[in-house]
Order: structure tokens, then sequence, then C-alpha cells
């Protein structure tokens, strides 16, 4: 049994509550709500009308560039209209078609009857089915999946990890998906493999899942480039980088991505779509979520169908009215929510609600060091947050010395914030020097341009 | 209510950190009443009240609105006083401590208020302070009032004949306060090292003790300042700390670790004091009594702020440096300063105070030279 891990990172109490509850199917809502900004990158194109009908599984928006997925009607019913509506990752509108749902989800005639063999599809083949499905990473950063698939030129793929860490609190989807469809993930993995070309897939699974592990290993029985490894239970040990540290030893250099490291990793709900797209050319219009909290009577598991309206979510968990927070995702990345009227997409692994909000006053910095000790980037987040705090303040180098003390190679995890005795609001500080630092760039790109264009006029002056 | 994530947090605050520090303390305090009697308890009392009130005072100045802002906040919260914080506690506890007890009443109110007012509030308040507090208001009474602060001052014993009065000193000290007539240990160990080692009667002290010598400078039954003559009541305090990691054992291992090196091999190598010590007195005693080599080299771990020093001055969180290679750096600078203050400096016996305040200005540079590498990055 493997051990090893990354040097820093937490263990925040796990309160896995939901971790021995059936995935339930959700009931269909009579509504649906389907964003089209469910990806890292451009979002899609809507390509219905008000007033069409559409089947499950047929496309609503299509991609928009290479960086961006295909959108499915994740019911059948009829488009009521497109609005426009809150993307809940990143606090701007989005277009989203609703779908009034007619309860037949009858499938779309484009989707294949009879599965095929996932032997049968090579790496190009795979690559379009699964950007036809709109797969993309299910782990919460909704990377375009077909993006993954296709490895940069120069750059050997050897090794592809499929990521069940499950790092966070409260969230247990991925563990019981891997309980409930073991197979399945193995093949999605499988099929990544023969995408990248790579000769080695390796689940990666925290120690405190052994059933999950043991569910794994049941699968990958008999095959001698699958494996699965088990790592010691410390946040953030499902981050795309720390994973591949503990399980290769390999470190992602600065600004690069996992492929300059030789590895894609891929989240095990990701695998399991993966696998749907290609062997039974099913589109991704449904995911697994946890649905837990302190102001959840119910908590559990759910199979829902992508657009399904928080509301229907909380009522199934018998939520109590009052609850003070509303959390989509994880407890240490999951982003507070100021509505509920918010609709599930694909990034969407956990909605946790909370009778009291978290939130902390602030104190100085008493230099305890326990964020540097904890950092899994190995930065200095007390330096970061001071600096932040000094660009409030009219610093504007700050940016600048930030930059120096690794501003970008911050993965937002909030160890840092999480240990802090004075409650500091590290992560809040660091995105702000982040985006100043992307405003900045911007200001000296359109500086460049500008002066370009001066240039320009002075030479045609010169030529008349 | 929205908040930013991390929307989970530690157990671990600013204020259970520096309350516990204080508890931590509370026995070394209890057991100065004891061997110092009432005054002890005065000069704590006097202390840590003004310690708490220029606190106060200054972060009222400071901080207070008002107005409600439209905030719903209590009157505390409104007043921006950070003493529940317990820093100024522990920066009052920490100045009493390394005063004695036959100074004057003005002295802890003074050494507090500097500490709170100077080295602390005008850098910033938590946190922001370069210098340790407590040790710059002990700095600032050391120079301010220097009969106050020396425990010499006590009928003293001078020259060679001290040992004469070293049964008086350990043996009546349990007697309360009244008692206490002789060098604190430190004195003694100054003598030792700068007047040579051929003193016969030094010898006698090193090789077979003298009575209880080294049990009652672990116990805390010596001269000294007040809080620091109990070693075994601070190393109970901050092994509890240590336990929750509130302070970084690196710190005080490399730092007492650096001096009992330096006690064992610095005086075969460097003379010091007047009248030409022999440095060549030392090597026999090292190689053909080694237990009277350990007991010297105890007796500079034991004796004076050293102990109060690496346990709860040097791992001051705020001064000391961020990484752990920087702690053990840092440790070790206080080390290598505090014996070389002890062996060779000539008008000082003690080097606690003002090594570990010249390594707190070194932090910066120290963090500097650890900057760890970062995820990604080549060296």
């Amino acid at each position: 049994m493997t051990r090893a891990t990354f040097p820093g990172g937490v263990h925040p109490p796990e309160t896995k509550w939901t971790a021995e509850t059936d995935i339930r199917p959700l009931p269909l809502p009579p509504r649906l709500v389907v964003p089209m900004a469910q990806n890292l990158g451009a979002p899609a194109v809507p390509t219905v009308e008000r007033g069409q009908a559409v089947a499950r599984g047929e496309p609503i928006g299509k991609p928009d560039g290479f960086i961006s997925a295909a959108v499915h009607a994740p019911s059948s019913g009829t488009v009521t209209g497109i609005e426009r509506v809150i993307d809940a990752a990143t606090g701007r509108t989005t277009a989203a078609v609703v779908i009034e749902t007619d309860g037949k989800d009858r499938p779309h005639a484009s989707l294949p009857q009879e599965p095929r063999p996932w032997q049968s599809l090579d790496g190009d083949a795979i690559r379009q089915a699964v950007a036809d499905a709109g797969v993309v990473g299910m782990g919460g950063a909704t990377f375009p999946t077909h993006v993954k698939l296709t490895p940069p030129k120069g750059k050997a793929i050897d090794t592809v990890l499929a990521n069940g860490a499950e790092c966070e609190p409260y969230l247990t989807c991925d563990y019981r998906v891997m309980l409930a469809e073991a197979d399945k993930i193995v093949t999605g993995l499988r099929l990544c493999m023969r995408a990248t070309g790579a000769a080695r897939g390796i689940v990666g699974i925290e120690d405190n899942k052994p059933r999950a592990v043991e569910a794994m290993r049941r699968a990958v029985a008999g095959a001698d480039d699958l494996d699965v490894r088990v790592f010691p239970t410390k946040y953030p040990q499902g981050a795309e980088k720390q994973l591949i540290l503990a399980c290769l030893g390999r470190e992602v250099p600065t600004g690069g991505l996992p492929a300059d490291a030789g590895v894609v990793v891929q989240n095990v709900q990701t695998a399991c779509a993966i696998a749907e797209a290609c062997v039974r050319g099913q589109p991704l219009i449904e995911r697994v979520l946890t649905v837990s909290g302190d102001a959840a009577r119910a908590p559990g598991n759910f199979r829902v169908r992508i657009g399904t309206p928080l509301a229907a979510l909380l009522a199934e968990a018998q939520v109590q009215e009052g609850y003070e927070a509303l959390i989509l995702g994880g407890p240490m990345m999951g982003k507070a929510q100021f509505t509920a009227d918010l609709a599930v997409t694909k990034g969407t692994s956990g909605l946790l609600v909370f009778r009291r909000a978290a939130v902390y006053e602030g104190g100085p910095c008493i230099r305890c060091g326990a964020c540097v000790r904890h950092c899994p980037s190995w930065l200095n987040p007390s330096r970061l947050s001071i600096l932040g705090e000094s660009f409030l303040a009219g610093n504007l180098d700050a940016v600048d010395t930030a930059m120096e003390f690794g501003l970008m190679d911050c993965i937002l995890c909030g160890a840092c914030a999480y240990v802090c005795p004075s409650r500091r609001r590290m992560v809040h500080l660091i995105e702000m020097l982040r985006g100043e630092r992307r405003k900045a760039l911007e200001r000296r790109r359109e500086r460049e341009r500008a002066q370009a264009a001066g240039i320009q006029r002075e030479v045609e002056k010169v030529a008349d | 209510m929205v908040g930013h994530w991390p929307h989970l947090r530690g157990r671990d605050t600013t204020a259970r950190i520096m309350w516990s520090v204080a508890a931590a303390l509370a026995p070394a305090a209890v057991f100065a009443g004891y061997v110092f009697g009432c005054r002890a308890y005065l000069h704590i009392g006097l202390a840590v009240a003004t310690a708490v009130g220029a606190e106060a005072v200054i972060t009222y100045l400071r901080f207070h609105r008002r107005s409600r802002d439209g905030v719903k906040a209590t009157w505390w919260r409104r007043s921006g006083m950070t003493i529940g914080d317990g820093s100024a506690v522990v920066t009052g506890l920490l100045v009493a401590f390394c005063l004695p007890a036959q100074a004057r009443w003005f002295v802890p109110v003074v050494a507090a208020g500097v500490a709170i007012a100077i080295a602390k509030q005008a850098f910033g308040g938590l946190g922001c302070n370069i210098w340790n507090p407590a040790l710059v208001g002990r700095a600032f009474v050391h120079v301010s009032f220097p009969t106050d602060m020396n425990p010499a001052a006590y009928p003293v014993l001078t020259g060679h004949h001290f040992l004469g009065n070293v049964g008086t000193a350990v043996g009546g000290m349990a007697g309360g306060a009244d008692a206490v007539t002789g060098a604190s240990p430190m004195a003694m160990a100054k003598s030792i090292a700068t007047q040579g080692y051929a003193d016969v009667d030094v010898l006698k002290v090193l090789t077979e003790g003298h009575g209880r010598g080294l049990w009652d400078m672990f116990v805390g039954t010596v001269g000294g300042d007040l809080g620091e003559t109990s070693a075994l009541l601070l190393l109970v305090g901050a092994a509890y700390l240590i336990y929750k990691g509130w302070i970084r054992w690196q710190v005080p291992l490399a730092y007492l670790g650096t001096v009992a090196a330096g006690a064992l091999l610095l005086p075969l190598y460097l003379a010091g004091g007047e009248g030409g010590a022999e440095s060549a007195a030392w090597q026999p005693i090292l190689l053909a009594m080694p237990d009277a080599a350990l007991r010297f080299v105890l007796w500079h771990l034991l004796g004076g702020g050293l102990m109060l020093g690496a346990l709860y001055m040097a791992t001051d969180m705020v001064t000391s440096p961020l990484t752990n290679k920087g702690l053990w750096i840092f440790g070790a600078g206080c080390g290598v300063l505090t014996i070389l203050f002890r062996l060779y400096s000539h008008a000082y016996p003690e080097g606690v105070c003002y090594s570990i305040l010249l390594m707190n200005t070194a932090v910066p540079l120290i963090d500097r030279w650890t900057r760890p590498r970062i995820f990604g990055h080549k060296r």
C-alpha cells in the first residue's frame, strides 16, 4: 500500500455524514434551467428557440471554439425561453435554456441504441465522442475533457490518473460512484489511456475510503497496467498537482499543465461520463452530487439531471427554512451563494446548507508560520496576504512583489486560511491580487497597442 | 450572509494561543511568590496591569469608532480595544518575569509601558513589532535603572570568596525573600568562566556540586529574576505549548543545544576575562572530569534567563522566522550570542535578553534566506 503524499496540507474534520447513503435518483423536476456556461472557456451558444420541442440528449448548445463544450437537453419537453441566469461558479450572468419537462423522458433519435465495444475506438474517435457528449471535468474545474485528452504536441503522456481522492469534507458523491460504478470508471480510464497513448492508469483514493479502494481493486484485478493507490487523508490531496506529486513524485512545472509532467488527471465521475459517451453514446446530462450540511435533515447523494433547480434538491434533502449559508461545492473551495435560485451544472459536486454562515473577522498576521508549513504549493501565504492588504492601502507595486512570491503558483485551496489563527482572508486577498495582475497585463497590452498605432500614424504622416 | 471560501476554519485562534501562553506561564508566576515573597506578585500585577492598560488606551485611540456605521456592534467591538486577545497579558507577564524582586515598584510599570507603547504599538501593534516587546521593556529599564536590575545589588560576594556564601544562597532560599543573599547562579558561572578554573573551590563546586545546587536551579529555589528561576515549571508549560504546536520546538532545541555546546567547547579555544584567565585549565577538566564539565554545562542551561528566554521569548511568533529552517538558524544564532555574552562580556553576566533582541533584528534577513522553494519552481 503506497502511503506517499505531498508536503503540506491540512486535515479538517471529515464530516462525511452521507458516506453510507446510497445514490438516489431525484424525480424529474417540472422545469430545467440549463446554463450555457458550464465549462471553463467559452460558453456554449444556444441552438434551440422558444417553443421548440426537445428530446433527452438533444444538443441545445453548440461549443463556441475549441475550449468549449456542447450542452444537451437533460430531458424531453418544451423550451419555454432563453433566460439570463447567474452562473454560480463565476457570479456572472449567462444564457440558459429553460425546458418544461413532459415527464416522458423521450430519448433523442440520434442516441445509439446498442452499446459499442470501447476497444473498437481509436484516439480521434474517443475525442470526438467525448466532445459530442459535452463532457467536462466534473470535480469542479469543468475543463472541457476532449481538450484534456488532446496531448499538446511534443508532450508524451505516460500515465492517466483517475482522481477518487475526494478530499473535501462533507462530499461523498465520488465515493458512492466508486462503489456503484467501479467497472465504468475503469472503462473510462482505459479510454483516456487509449486517447492519450498512456501506458499506465492509476486510481488515486484517500485512505478514509477503504471500501472504495476495495471496489476499485476488484475492478482493476488482473490488469498489469492499472493500479489503485491509497493516500493519507489530507486536504488538498485531490488537487491535480498535489495528486501527481503524491502518485508519481513528479512536479508540474510552474505555469505548466499536468501534461508537462506526462500525466492526465480525470475525476472518477468524469471517467464514468467518458465511458458513457464512448460506449453508449450518452451525452453528459446528469451527475451525482452530495447534499449535506447541518440544515439538511435528510442529507444524501443524489443522481440529478443537469439544470435541476436547487430548490428541488433542498426539498428532497428536507432543508429547513432559515439556513444562513448555501455553498455549491465542498466547504473548503465551494462558492457561497446569495440565492437558491440556481441550477445544477456539470461541475456541481455538492450542495451544502448550514444554519450559521461562516463569516470570519480577520486580525493582523501574528507570523505564526502555520500557513507556510501547511501550504501545498510551498508558498508564503502570510506574505501574499500582507501584500494584498498593502495593495488595498495604495501600494500598487505590491502586485509585482507578489509575483516574486509565487502569486500565480497558488492553487487557491484555502489551507492557509483554514489554519490561520488570526482568521485572515488569505484566499480572498490572493485572488484579488491575481485579478489586479490580470488588469495590469491588459492595461500594458492596451498601452502597447496604442503606442504601435501612434507609431503607425507617424509613419503614415511622414510617408504623406 | 456570504463569506469567501474556505468556509471551514481550524480551531486555533490568536486569543486561544495567547491565553494558553499566559496559562503556561502561570505556574512559574505562582512559584515566584513562593521564592521571592509577595513582592513578586506586586511586580507581576503592576506589569500586567500596565501592559493591559497601555494596550487598551492605545488601541482605543487607534481604532475606536464613534458611530455604529450601520454595523451591529457592541460597545466593546466599537471601542477597537484588542486586550481580549491576551497578547498584552503575555507581554506583562514576561516583563515581570525578567525583573528582580527587589526592584523599586515603578520599574515594572516603566518596563511594561515601554514594552507595549513603544516596542509594540508604535510599530503597528500585534504582529508588526520587530523586537520582542517584553525584552525591549527589560532592556530599557536595564539601562535606566541599573541598580534595580542587578541581582548582585543584594549583599554580594566578590572575587573568589563567593563560594562561602553559596550555601546561604542555596540553603536559605526556600525560606523566602528575606533569605536571599548571594549572587545569582549566572554571576557565579560568569566568575568561573572569567576567573579561570584553577581555583580549587570552584573545581569543588563543579565536581561535587554544592549542596543541592543544580537541583535547586532546576526546581527554581535560587536567586535571579522573578520568573526565570524554575526551569522545571517553565519546561512543563512549554511542553504543553509545544504539544499544541504553538511554540516551535526547533527554537529552544537549537538555542539550548548551541549554548550547551558553546559552554563545553568554547573555553578550550578562547580565554576569557580579566586577569589572564587560562583556557588551558579547561582542557584537563574536560578530559579528566567529564562530570564537572557536565555540571558546568547544566549550570549554564539552568542558570539565568536562558530557559525563560529559549522557551518563551525566542519562540515569540511575531519576532521569530516563519520557516522551520529559519527557526533553526534563529535559535542557533541566539545560542551563539548568549554564550559569547556569558563567557566573554566584561560588564554583563547575562546575555539572553540582548542575544534575542539582536536575532530579532536579523529575522527579515533569515526569512529571506530560507524562503521555501515554490512548487514547480527550480531552486
